[in-house]
Order: C-alpha cells, then sequence, then structure tokens
C-alpha cells in the first residue's frame, strides 16, 4: 500500500498507550541497571562479560584486515628511512654503552646498600604483551580492548596497563581471551601517584580529557610544571614507580598533568601481573 | 514448509536492523591513528537507532534498542545501562516526531534528526554527569554530536542498502 501524502498521520492510541507502559518497562530496567551498577559493581559484571564474550571476537575479526593495511604502510616507511634510522640507531648505541656501564656500577652499589638497610624488594612482577584490537576514547569513557590470546589464564581484573611511554591503564574485566582495559584519562579512573621529584603524593583522577586532575596532594607540596608523577605502588593495586603524566599546571587550587602516552600510539602494550595483596585467611589475621 | 519459511523471513525482518548497526559499529571500533575517530565509535548507533525507528517500525522495537544499548555499554565501558537509557530515550523521541511529521524531503529528515539527537546527547550528558558526579567534558559532547549529525546521510545510505536488500515486508505502512 501507498503511503499518504499527508503531513499528520493518524495513530492508533490503544497501540500507543500499550507500547508506552512497555517503554517504561524498560526504562525503569535500564534505570535499575544502571542503580546497581552504582552500588555493586560484580552484579553486573556477569551480564558485561557475557555481552564482551561474544562481541569482542567479532571486532577482533572486524579489525584483522585493518591490522593488515597498518603492518604493511608501516613496513613500507620503515624502507623509506633506513638509513636515517640506521644513523640514528648508532648514535644512540653509542651513548647506551656508556649508560650501561654506568648503570652496572650502580646496580652493585643499590645491591650493597639494600644488603646493609636489611631492604625488601617488591615481588618479582610478570608482564605479557597483548594487542590493542578496539578502543573507545570519547567524552563519556576512555577504554581499550586487548586480545590476550594464550595469556587470559594469568590476567586478573586490577593488573596495569603500560606502554613505552608509561602507565596507561587497568584490566577492568577479562573475558574469554579478551580484556577490556579502563585508561587513567577515563572518569572513573583514580591512581594513586607519587612525585618523583619532591616524593609529594596525591590521587591522579580522569576526567574523560587529556587532562588529569591531581587531589589530595600535602599542603605544602613542591610540585612545578614539568614534574613527573610515577605510581606510589600506594594500596598495593598497582606497582610502584612507573610513569604516569607530567604536570601541566601547578596552581594553588589545582594541579594538572598531562599523560604520557598518547592515544594514537596504543597498538601493542604490556600487562602487569602484580600481586602483593595477601589472600582472604591472611587479610582478616592482619586486620 | 511455507510457514517456517515466513516464520524465518520475520525472524530476519527483527534481526537485520540491529546486526547491521552492531556489524557497522565493529568498524568505527578498530584503532586508528587519528583521534577524530574517538568521537565516531557510538555514531553508528544514534543514526542506526533513529534510521530504524523512523523508517521500519515494523522491524524495529524498544527491546532492540535495549538490545543495542548493552551492546554499546559493554563495549564503549560505559556504565551498564547509560546507553540503554539513552537509545531507549532515542527510541521514545524518534517515534514520536517521525509519527507526527510525515517528513519526505531528506533535507527535513536530517533537520529532525539533527533535533532529535539533541535532545538525546543533552540526556545522556546529564545522566553521565550525574552517576559521576561530575560534569563530562562539554566540548567533546559537542563534537560528538556535530560529527554524529555531519556523518548522518553516508551511514544512512548504507542502511538504505540494507534495508532494500534484507528486508522486503511492504505491509509496514498499514501498521503506522
Amino acid at each position: 500500500m501507498k503511503r499518504e501524502r499527508v503531513l499528520f498521520l493518524k495513530e492508533n492510541y490503544v497501540l500507543r498507550v500499550l507500547k508506552s507502559f512497555f517503554l517504561a518497562g524498560l526504562f525503569i530496567i535500564a534505570l535499575l541497571l544502571v542503580l546497581v551498577h552504582k552500588i555493586d559493581i560484580n552484579i553486573v559484571s556477569g551480564v558485561s562479560r557475557s555481552v564482551m564474550f561474544v562481541v569482542t571476537p567479532l571486532i577482533h575479526v572486524a579489525s584483522l584486515p585493518a591490522e593488515g593495511l597498518g603492518y604493511g604502510y608501516k613496513k613500507i616507511a620503515e624502507i623509506m628511512y633506513i638509513h636515517e634510522e640506521n644513523e640514528r640507531l648508532r648514535q644512540e648505541n653509542q651513548e647506551l654503552y656508556l649508560l650501561k656501564d654506568r648503570m652496572r656500577a650502580l646496580q652493585t652499589e643499590n645491591r650493597i646498600f639494600k644488603k646493609l638497610l636489611h631492604h625488601i624488594d617488591i615481588p618479582q612482577t610478570k608482564s605479557y604483551t597483548a594487542r590493542v584490537i578496539a578502543e573507545n576514547d570519547n567524552a563519556f569513557s576512555n577504554s581499550l580492548i586487548l586480545y590476550l590470546g594464550n595469556a587470559a589464564d594469568f590476567i586478573k581484573s586490577g593488573y596495569a596497563v603500560v606502554n613505552a611511554s608509561g602507565l596507561i591503564g587497568r584490566i577492568e574485566i577479562v573475558s574469554g581471551k579478551y580484556a577490556r582495559v579502563t585508561l587513567i584519562t577515563d572518569i572513573n579512573s583514580k591512581i594513586p601517584v607519587v612525585s618523583l621529584k619532591s616524593r609529594d603524593r596525591g590521587i591522579l583522577v580522569g576526567n574523560n580529557t587529556r587532562s588529569l586532575n591531581l587531589i589530595f596532594p600535602p599542603l605544602m607540596a613542591e610540585l612545578h610544571k614539568g614534574d613527573i608523577l610515577v605510581t606510589s605502588g600506594s594500596g598495593g593495586g598497582l606497582p610502584p614507580d612507573i610513569p604516569v603524566a607530567k604536570i601541566k599546571r601547578a596552581g594553588v587550587d589545582t594541579i594538572t598533568a598531562t599523560p604520557l602516552f598518547s592515544p594514537s600510539e596504543l597498538e601493542i602494550v604490556k600487562i602487569i601481573a602484580y600481586d602483593v595483596m595477601p589472600d582472604e585467611a591472611t587479610a582478616k589475621e592482619l586486620q | 514448509m511455507s510457514e517456517i519459511k515466513n516464520f524465518c523471513a520475520i525472524l530476519a525482518t527483527y534481526l537485520i536492523p540491529p546486526i547491521s548497526v552492531i556489524l557497522i559499529d565493529l568498524l568505527f571500533y578498530i584503532p586508528r591513528s587519528s583521534d577524530f575517530w574517538n568521537f565516531t565509535r557510538l555514531v553508528p548507533f544514534y543514526t542506526g537507532v533513529y534510521f530504524w525507528l523512523s523508517q521500519r517500525p515494523d522491524a524495529f522495537n524498544g527491546i532492540t534498542a535495549f538490545i543495542l544499548g548493552t551492546v554499546a555499554d559493554v563495549i564503549s565501558a560505559t556504565p551498564l545501562g547509560i546507553n540503554i537509557l539513552t537509545f531507549l530515550f532515542l527510541y521514545y523521541w524518534g517515534t514520536r516526531l517521525s509519527t507526527y511529521f510525515n517528513v519526505k524531503k531528506f533535507s527535513y529528515a536530517w533537520l529532525l534528526f539533527a533535533l532529535t539527537i539533541f535532545i538525546t546527547i543533552a540526556f545522556k550528558f546529564l545522566i553521565t554527569s550525574t552517576f559521576h558526579r561530575s560534569f563530562v567534558p562539554l566540548n567533546q559532547t559537542l563534537l560528538e554530536l556535530l560529527l554524529t549529525i555531519t556523518i548522518y546521510p553516508i551511514l544512512t545510505c548504507y542502511y538504505i542498502w540494507v534495508e532494500r536488500h534484507y528486508i522486503h515486508l511492504e505491509e509496514r505502512y498499514e501498521k503506522i
């Protein structure tokens, strides 16, 4: 049947009322989900995990052609600039040789000092490499989806995710061979940090932009523009001394910092398996 | 046999809209070097929900909007429920506006979409800010809104192609 040429269409009002009730029901369910998420994230994480289990392999398959094209483009660019790159690497190698000797001397010195002070080292951490297969970086959330492959069994929620620049985020959910990462720029992210220079502590809070806020710094904190903030290791969730951000503005009321990683360089990342949290029985004993 | 065939045809009619939206969105989630793409990740969802509810109300209902919202929440790491609420809100307003205005010209349809999406993103901005008890960045929200409106014609071409090739229910106009 052909549609009539009228501006206003007639509607079946009974059907409309029924539809409205049905829609209201769906609205209430959605609202309840938001409230449950706010109260206790563990209940809804099961739902998230199940949906992720279905959707992420599809994203992975969709990303394969783009991955191939990206790889080809990278290889061509590498061949084009191979001479300049060789020259740069030679120079860098010479500088590294000098640094290597200096580092060995410092390592030995450090070992002696630690022995003298009866210093307890942080536990040895294992790391796993993973590929980014999807990213989401907008006004409402900042996250990544990683393909873990065979390492999936060893990855847990809360593990730190880093790249060459420093900390990127933390594992939020692991589902099958995939994991979702909450970036440090996400509005839900809170990272305990310490200034590399002055050792002043604070909490670095994301707000879905490239500008992070440092909250709860000490009253007489000596923080300046350009200072590097590293993880403090407080709370035992993250290993200490991972570079996180650089201070952009150190005002009287607000201190803002820029993350060290750039979203465009997130291709392959490293997951640091850091477990210092005591098991349930030990935690009870300690309490 | 014909009953099974009919059942499959009806099922396909209901499944094609959400599948078409999810498939095109997977392409938007592929990591790219330009930051511009970050603001377009959810655009196929908004455009898809609006297109199907306005063009094929017989094949798209509140449950489909709910399912798409769940998928969007999970892959974008938004708190579960935020995108579901947003898509249901878009579904509610989109249905209201597209039912009252029998728009034939594409430019008017685009204008109507711009109005609907403005209300929807404003709603999402408010609920997300309330959830986090802190305002999400307004400039990025506006950028996402503008990109959503700008990309609408391109994505609509794709959805029209899907509709013409995969859905063949012509009694839809009687239902409106």
